[in-house]
């Protein structure tokens, strides 16, 4: 029996996958994009979250708090009267996961739909994940992934997986490196292996302007998924302005690196040339 | 949408027809009824004299382009009494509302079907049989019925002149048919719905509904398109400028506020027979209105476990257009329910909704089903004030909710005696039997159910689930501790108030500890109300609707045990408490359909926001009707969803505590609004900006 580290449970992810479907986020993540607009997803501790904007100043937070550096008690959570400070990360055990996610799963299951497992990366919590998988079966799986992963975990959870929803950021390796902070080697491996498998998949591609939304790169993409016989599509994210809040509610800064405010460039026509179907979320 | 109807919809819009509207001076209306007192005309004759006077006084208005007539242009409809007289009658009646008949459902199809000279004969019929029966009060009643249908004549007739002045050849035939003969074609019978209708409020009913209007027109339209008298866009152009006619005058209409009208349409269903009804011309009126985007006719949609998926989606592309409707009624729920009651099987199958959304049934009903409204939270603040302390357990505490209720009941329905309508001679030409029974509607009909609304349910819920679990299960807070909490509405009682706030079991979030209890509350209420009998010999319905007494209710409750504090507002209907985040909408809807909804039959819907970014790609469409399909089939009895739009957005910002549960897609993800900091929340506000 494995534990593991969650921060969101959402019910109507409209979204990720087919159907009703209930969604959970996974606390953890091997990358740093830069980009990143989950970043209570990125550490796979707990962490106090709090909302600036509408705080009094009554300091009932400070006067209970009894540590130099936060430990993510949870203690001033409770003493805030505006509820403006929350912990971000719960453990679970997987059975117990299991049972919240499939509370009323004939609500998700007569819709064709069923649980979606996102993050953070939940390829990085492997025994939690595959212990979680074997609790909610047969209920429809999908799974979102940066793709970050030992090649076998990798290949274990296609085999296991209803969807995979795997990010391609880069196929430049550098550039890759640059701005998620790890190599594409892997990603790009495991994505092969996905291209190879008969499990039904999408791609999503974050478009980040001046870093990936050049012609090249999204051609280079194309090119790398057009024969897969199980894509289903690609879906392409626009970036929006708005991720630099959550970094301030973690008191972290958000270092983007790229020009936020410059036109990103869509390019769909290239997956209709390929005959990829594509949509803009 | 035909250029046509383009320019018809905007002249609506811009009101362009209120230039035709007559300025008629207050005083000529006051000596209308001043020289009804001074001849001391009984209220049968005065009510005919009303609608003779306003049909004299229309003035015929052919807007430009128009194919269906009528437009209302005496905006004021006069008294029938003085206000003193009303305040004598007052003394001793019970009067609901503004004393006239109203919130019933017609039998159109009928007049349209036959004519007003068939039902002329019928009525002249009647008066020989009554006369025979030497019955004087029948005969002044159908006396007043036959004027009504002259002055119904009558100002059809001078529209069909107007018609024809104006070189409308097509209208002034159409006018030589109808009203006089039945409708013989899809438009015939458009025209004369709108005439009937128009007379109604004419005669100073209101919230006049339409019901199964699928149902009783469809054979028009089948017939039309059959023999190619239309096409499949030429009914829908027909239709679109029928639909825009119910927006030409509902601004003076009685109401609440504005919209509400009382102007629902009900799609599909089964029918008489145990059918499915759902038919080309449902299908169209759906599309009319996605096309059309105006608030009038407010469509339902009758649904059942048969029902395909597909139909709801045609529901959901409404829902996405942040209309406020389709509200959608389970059939395999509300029908049980009416049979219960007492309504015969073949009505029950028939029923409709009222204004808002009680069950009724058309030509029969003359329930008035919003005549009082039980609050639950000052039932249970009572109960908590009144016997928390010497309850030795939760059980015996229920015991004591109970009583409670019963107590509340009948002080709301022991005021509801000896109550009196204006009589009404047009609407009762609309109603089945009474012409042949020769009395007048307002004296009741087949069925004469009153029906109770219940506030705060939620609310009530939580703050049971409160002190089952505080104070007896965990035992961790005492009855006097929480009483005194309650009663300072928390001031100096911090703590408390967070266990209470945020520990508190909550209906909505699929949870027993809740969810057992609203089942017992609604038991108690299906049970006591179950008990009563009204003066017409009629049941009590009990209903989770909420009306505005909502916010009436909250001004004479304080705080509630679930950490609401005074003045904090209720939820509308029968939906989840303000205040609170809960887990999200299966748990909602996992909730809202434990309790058994058969028994709580007068209606009253579960409401869902749902942001309308929600309902961005078509696979979302499909998600939302999926939801509804999902909350129906585990036995919901009502459900209506709101695409959330930004003026909500922008309210929410200002009120957060009050928009926990709203549902926001920021990017590539979803977030409740309420949580994202004021960055996030005003880029989404700017957003709908761009998208308007
Ligand atoms: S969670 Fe709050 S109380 Fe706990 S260590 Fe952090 S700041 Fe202090
Ligand atoms: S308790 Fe809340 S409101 Fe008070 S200072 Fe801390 S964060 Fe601000």
């Amino acid at each position: 029996m494995s534990k593991g580290t969650v921060f969101n449970i959402e019910e109507f992810a409209v979204h990720d996958g087919p159907g009703i479907r209930k969604l959970v986020f996974f606390k953890g993540c091997p990358l740093r994009c830069s980009w990143c607009h989950n970043p209570e997803g990125l550490s796979f501790c707990k962490e106090l979250m709090i909302s600036h904007a509408a705080c009094i100043k009554c300091n009932r937070c400070k006067e209970i708090c009894t540590n130099e550096v936060c430990i993510a008690c949870g203690k001033c959570v409770e003493v805030c009267p505006l509820r403006l400070r929350k912990i971000a990360g719960r453990e679970y055990e997987a059975q117990e996961l299991a049972e919240i996610l499939l509370k009323g799963k004939e609500v998700l299951t007569d819709s064709g739909g069923g649980i979606t497992i996102s993050g953070g990366e939940p390829l990085s919590q492997p025994e939690f994940l595959f212990n979680l998988i074997d609790f909610i079966k047969p209920v429809n799986i999908a799974i979102e992934t940066s793709g970050y992963a030992e090649p076998e975990i990798f290949q274990k959870m296609v085999s296991v997986t209803d969807l995979v929803m795997m990010d391609i950021k880069h196929t430049d390796n550098l550039i890759h490196k640059q701005f998620t902070g790890v190599s594409n080697e892997l990603i790009l491996a495991n994505l092969g292996f996905l291209c190879q498998s008969d499990t039904p998949f999408i791609i999503r591609i974050p478009l980040i302007p001046g870093v990936n939304d050049t012609i090249t790169n999204i051609e280079q993409t194309a090119v790398l998924i057009k024969d897969a016989g199980k894509l289903e599509g690609v879906e392409l994210l626009t970036y929006h302005k708005t991720a630099p809040a959550k970094y301030q509610m973690l008191g972290k800064e958000f270092k983007p690196g790229f020009d936020t405010e410059k036109k990103v460039n869509i390019w769909s026509a290239v997956f209709d040339k390929h005959n990829i179907k594509v949509s803009l979320l | 949408m035909k250029k046509r109807i383009r320019i018809l919809l905007d002249n609506v819009i811009q009101k362009k027809h209120h230039q035709f509207r007559q300025n008629i001076e207050k005083e000529a209306l006051e000596d209308f009824t001043r020289s009804l007192k001074e001849q001391d005309l009984p209220d049968v004759q005065r009510a005919k004299l009303r609608l003779s006077w306003v049909m004299a006084h229309e003035i015929p208005v052919i807007l430009t382009d128009e194919r269906i007539v009528f437009t209302k242009t005496v905006t004021k409809i006069p008294e029938i009494f003085t206000s003193k007289e009303w305040d004598r009658i007052k003394s001793n009646h019970y009067i609901h509302e503004m004393g006239r008949v109203c919130n019933i459902s017609s039998n159109f199809s009928y007049t349209i079907e036959v004519g007003l000279e068939k039902r002329r004969l019928e009525v002249i019929k009647a008066i020989e049989t009554q006369t025979a029966r030497g019955n004087r009060k029948g005969i002044e009643f159908l006396e007043a019925v036959l004027q009504s249908i002259e002055d119904v004549l009558r100002l059809s007739e001078r529209y069909a002149l107007k018609a024809r002045d104006n070189g409308r050849e097509d209208l002034y035939l159409l006018l030589q048919n109808i009203p006089k003969k039945g409708a013989k074609t899809f438009h015939e019978a458009l025209q004369f719905f709108r005439i009937l209708h128009f007379t109604l409020w004419a005669s100073g009913n209101y919230h006049n509904t339409v019901g199964r209007f699928d149902q009783y027109m469809y054979e028009y339209l089948k017939n039309d398109l059959d023999n190619g008298t239309l096409d499949y866009e030429d009914a829908l152009e027909l239709l679109e400028e029928f639909f825009i006619s119910f927006n030409k005058d509902s601004d003076l209409y009685p109401g609440m506020q504005q919209g509400d009208n009382g102007q629902s349409m009900v799609l599909g269903g089964i029918d008489r027979k145990g059918d499915d009804s759902f038919n080309i011309l449902s299908e169209m009126c759906l599309k009319a209105s996605l096309e059309l985007k105006i608030i009038d006719p407010k469509i339902n949609l009758r649904v059942n476990k048969n029902t395909p998926v597909e139909q709801y989606d045609l529901g959901t592309e409404l829902t996405k257009e942040g209309l406020g409707f389709p509200q959608y009624s389970n059939d395999d729920i509300v029908i049980p329910g009416l049979l219960s009651k007492g309504y015969n099987i073949e009505d029950a199958r028939d029923y409709v909704v009222a204004a808002c959304w009680e069950f009724i049934i058309p030509g029969y009903g003359m329930d008035i089903p919003n005549i009082t409204a039980l609050s639950f939270v000052k039932v249970i603040n009572r109960a908590v004030n009144n016997h928390l302390i010497r309850s030795k357990d939760f059980d015996t505490f229920m015991e004591n909710v109970r009583k409670e209720i019963s107590v509340e009941l009948t002080h709301l329905t022991i005021l509801l005696y000896n109550i009196y309508f204006e009589p009404a001679p047009f609407q009762s030409l609309l109603m089945n039997d009474c012409i042949d029974n020769a009395q007048d509607i307002s004296q009741g009909n087949r069925y004469n159910n009153y029906g109770i609304h219940g506030t705060g349910i939620s609310t009530a819920v939580d703050s049971l689930a409160a002190i089952k679990k505080f104070v007896f299960d965990e035992r961790s807070v005492s009855a006097k501790d929480l009483i005194q909490a309650v009663s300072d509405n928390f001031e100096g009682h911090y703590d408390l108030w967070v266990k209470l706030k945020y520990h508190t079991p909550r209906m909505g979030n699929d949870d027993d500890a809740a969810d057992n209890i609203a089942i017992r509350l609604l038991d108690f209420f299906s049970e006591l109300s179950s008990r009563l009998v009204n003066e017409r010999g009629g049941c009590y319905r009990p209903g989770t609707g909420s009306a505005m007494y909502y916010l009436w209710h909250v001004k004479d409750i304080g705080a509630s045990a679930d950490g609401r504090k005074q003045g904090e507002p209720l939820s509308a209907n029968f939906s989840p408490g303000l205040n609170i985040k809960l887990n999200g909408p299966v748990s909602i809807i996992r909730s809202f359909s434990k309790p058994d909804m058969k028994k709580i039959m007068n209606g009253g819907p579960l409401t869902l926001e749902l942001h309308n970014t929600v309902f961005n790609n078509p696979g979302s469409i499909r998600k939302v009707s999926s939801l509804v399909k999902a909350y129906m089939d585990l036995g919901g009895q009502q459900l209506q969803i709101n695409a959330v739009n930004r003026e909500k957005l922008i309210q929410a910002k200002k009120h957060p505590e009050q928009y926990k549960n709203l549902i926001v897609r920021v990017w590539g993800w979803s977030g409740y609004f309420v949580e994202l900091d004021e960055l996030y929340q005003d880029h989404i506000i700017q957003r709908t900006e761009l998208e308007l």
